[in-house]
């Protein structure tokens, strides 16, 4: 197996994933797209590792994960308080601060 | 069986060295933490007291240790150089316990008399200074990515805490969504710098990419990618949307500590980065930090002229001075130790003044209940204490001597004007310019304070609490001190060599 | 290798078709279970390349636990089930514009870069051991592994104060 062919599909996962967070405004839609980039980098993460021989590449996407569960909690909690009380979740109706 | 499994796999098992004195402010500091937490399972309600002395207790003891390995005053290297414990380090881990005591500080108060979940504030509040403690000893990737989300993540929650107010619930979310976003970004770059050197050790990382074959596009995208990420959380222009929004929207003793210390932290990164790790690729570091510092001082300078909030007014004009930190990343090949010294003595400086910018504010608005710069006007009538404190910190902010303020801007002009380099010097003017726009807004408050008169005629005195005054008198004495005595802080940045040392080139 | 190479290519097409259904699908629920199929292409994934302990722990925590909490949040925030019709904002070609740009940066640096090697040809075929895996954690990556228990510590309080009812 090369080490491009899974390189190329996280840089393919990670562009998918930009492309969500610029173009999606319900957050929960966001917070989805940015999971995307974070699986495209686990997946360079232990392609490298697989590459140079070394058990760090999986060590460090370990890690990745675990604070990727807790980031996605900790978003989920905000989503659900601004629920609460707007009942909307749209990021563009959220617009009480101007800059 | 699944003994003798056990014995075959502990027998290659080494468990590794520890030096226990490096470690010993994070540790100190990691079991007070705990404690906090036990307390709050514990004592459940009763508990609300006793925490806000108690985290202050937590934030003071680990200076002890700090103390003891600063007069040891060796430099100490730990998991083969993920951690080092050096003069800039403790420095930096003094600084922000201090700056995490004086946020204690400001927020006794302002969360006992309004309707917050108190003692679960001051959890959060110690664990992302862990993040940030780490943070100061770290040169390794996967040691500054979760240092930096243990830093993160309690700040994210923080700035929803007042939860029954919608603008602090958004401000929460719009900080969140960047920083998540922002952070994915970074990881992404971290990832390609694994993969070109197959270490996450900075010097590793930094020796393969110094490597004469190394002048690949892949380096520099990944180099962008970090910066790009770190550059969202220390709000540097055209990265810097979320700060206003969220600094207005956050309870303000949390948006001090966001202004302060969790934007020093992005430094602190940032620091370790591109000293350790790119320094052999300044080709792409200097262009890229040329224009963050060049942009955000202008933008930022800029928008805060045309601000009536001072919550927001504080915000842009730290945005201008995340560029004036960023201005000797600009110049770093050639003048290393000269930006060092600067990034780091206008980082413990600006601390002290930027806080102290916000002690005030918070002292106000507990009579005024606004955020608005008029309602300054007349403070001299009623509160002149308030007033010459303010004052020094704006003067501070704006650079005027002998305050301390005045010094960090000297390091950075001197760092840019060392280089000796069309780019430094450019820098310096550009700098210079934004010092004399910075004074006008500054100005205006202190034109507001000392000349206006009060809103409606109400001159009744300001009641400032004891934990307040404190807070005063701390940062309004390091902000003189900084002044007065420069050569304070050059008995840590004196001795920089250590970090110049490993970079490859130097 | 062929059989590898045949399974890569099949698993990486069912990815990139359910990853651009989770950014384009208008059913927000539809989006999560598209999520699904791509974090379990990226298990497999690992597998392929014999991280078969990162692989077991992606399943268990981001389809056992993550796309679980989706969907919880997705029940708890009454998100219409069916269609939504305004789930993306104005600036979508834009954003794409800013993908397909991104995406044509990085593949151009990566072949630059790794042209055609080989991830057999360093480590000799040998895939790392997960009991090197655990002897990295808690011998070089100690700290992290300590800060990171007071992450998930202080994320777990922290959200439950924030998305509990007053």
């Amino acid at each position: 197996m090369w080490l491009n062919q899974f390189l190329i599909l996280g840089a393919l996962l990670f562009c998918i994933g930009v492309y969500g967070v610029l173009a999606r405004r319900n957050g929960v839609m966001v917070l989805m797209s940015i999971e995307l980039i974070l699986n495209s980098v686990n997946i360079n993460l232990v392609a490298f590792g697989a590459f140079n021989g070394t058990p760090v590449g999986q060590v460090f996407a370990l890690f990745v994960i675990a604070v990727a569960a807790a980031e996605v909690g900790v978003g989920l909690a905000i989503v659900l308080l601004i629920y609460r009380n707007r009942t909307s979740i749209d990021l563009d109706a959220a617009d009480l601060l101007k800059g | 069986m699944i003994a003798t499994l056990l014995a075959q796999v502990s027998s290659t098992f080494e468990p590794p060295t520890l030096d226990f004195h490096a470690l010993a402010p994070e540790i100190t500091f990691a079991a007070c933490v705990a404690l906090l937490y036990l307390v709050d399972m514990i004592k459940l309600e009763d508990g609300r007291r006793l925490m806000p002395g108690l985290s202050g207790l937590a934030l003071l003891a680990p200076l002890i240790p700090i103390m003891t390995l600063a007069l040891d005053g060796a430099d100490r290297t730990l998991f083969g150089g993920a951690f080092v414990v050096d003069n800039v380090a403790l420095l930096l881990k003094a600084m922000f316990f201090l700056s995490g005591y004086v946020v204690v500080l400001l927020s006794t108060n302002h969360l006992a008399e309004g309707d917050f979940w108190e003692s679960e504030y001051y959890l959060m509040l110690t664990s992302s200074l862990l993040g940030m403690v780490v943070m100061s000893s770290a040169r390794d990737l996967v040691t500054i990515f979760v240092a930096l989300e243990l830093l993160s993540i309690p700040a994210y929650l923080m700035a929803t805490w007042e939860k029954r107010s919608l603008r602090s619930n958004e401000a929460g979310l719009k900080y969140y969504l960047m920083g998540v976003f922002a952070s994915a970004l970074m990881l992404y770059g971290m990832s390609l710098l694994f993969g070109i050197s197959g270490s996450t050790l900075l010097t590793d990382i930094g020796a393969r990419i110094a490597e004469g074959n190394s002048s690949t596009p892949i380096v520099s995208l990944a180099i962008v990618l970090v910066i790009v990420g770190f550059a969202f959380k220390v709000s540097a222009v055209p990265f810097h949307s979320w700060a206003p929004d969220t600094y207005e929207g956050a309870p303000t003793p949390v948006t001090a500590f966001l202004a302060v210390a969790s934007k020093a932290a992005g430094f602190v990164a940032l620091l370790q980065l591109a000293f350790v790790g790119f320094a052999g690729r300044t080709d792409v570091v200097e262009p890229l930090m040329w224009v963050l510092a060049a942009a955000s001082m202008t933008v930022g300078n800029l928008i805060a002229l045309r601000q009536t909030n001072i919550v927001r007014m504080l915000a842009y004009s730290g945005i201008a001075q995340a560029g004036f930190i960023l201005a000797p990343f600009a110049v770093m090949s050639d003048s290393a130790t000269e930006s060092l010294t600067a990034v780091v003595t206008y980082l413990v400086i600006y601390a002290a003044m930027n806080l102290g910018a916000f002690v005030i504010v918070i002292a106000v608005a507990r009579k005024t209940q606004s955020g608005e710069i008029s309602s300054f006007g007349g403070l001299f009538g009623y509160a002149p204490g308030l007033t010459v404190a303010m004052t020094v910190f704006l003067a501070s902010l704006a650079g005027i001597p002998p305050l301390g303020g005045w010094f960090a801007k000297f390091v950075v002009f001197k760092a840019l004007a060392t280089a000796g380099t069309p780019w430094g010097y450019s820098l310096a003017v550009v700098m210079a310019v934004n010092s004399v726009v910075a004074f006008y807004y500054y100005a205006l408050v202190l034109k507001a304070m000392w000349f206006d008169e009060a809103p409606y005629g109400d001159t009744s005195p300001v009641r400032v609490p004891v934990s307040l005054i404190s807070a005063t008198g701390l940062t309004a004495g390091a902000t003189i001190l900084f002044g007065v005595f420069p050569g304070l802080l050059g008995h840590f940045t004196g001795s920089l060599e250590g970090i110049i040392a490993v970079l490859p080139g130097g | 290798m062929v059989a590898q190479n045949i399974f890569f290519g099949i698993i990486a097409f069912v990815m990139v078709v359910a990853a651009l259904r989770v950014v384009t699908t208008k059913n927000i629920v539809h989006a999560a279970l598209y999520l699904v199929i791509v974090l379990a292409g990226v298990a497999a994934q690992f597998i392929l390349t014999g991280a078969e302990f990162v692989g077991v722990t992606q399943i268990l925590v981001y389809i056992g636990a993550v796309v679980v909490l989706f969907l919880f949040g997705i029940m708890l925030t009454r998100a219409r089930i069916g269609r939504e019709v305004e789930v993306d904002n104005e600036k979508r070609w834009l954003a794409g514009l800013v993908a397909l740009v991104l995406f044509a940066v990085m593949s151009f640096a990566l072949v630059d870069a790794f042209e055609d090697s080989r991830i057999e040809s360093v480590s000799g075929g040998t895939p790392q051991l997960t009991s090197e895996v655990s002897d990295a954690i808690f011998k070089d990556y100690l700290i992290p592994f300590e800060a990171a228990s007071f992450l998930l510590l202080a994320a777990l309080i922290g959200a439950i104060v924030v998305a509990r009812r007053e």
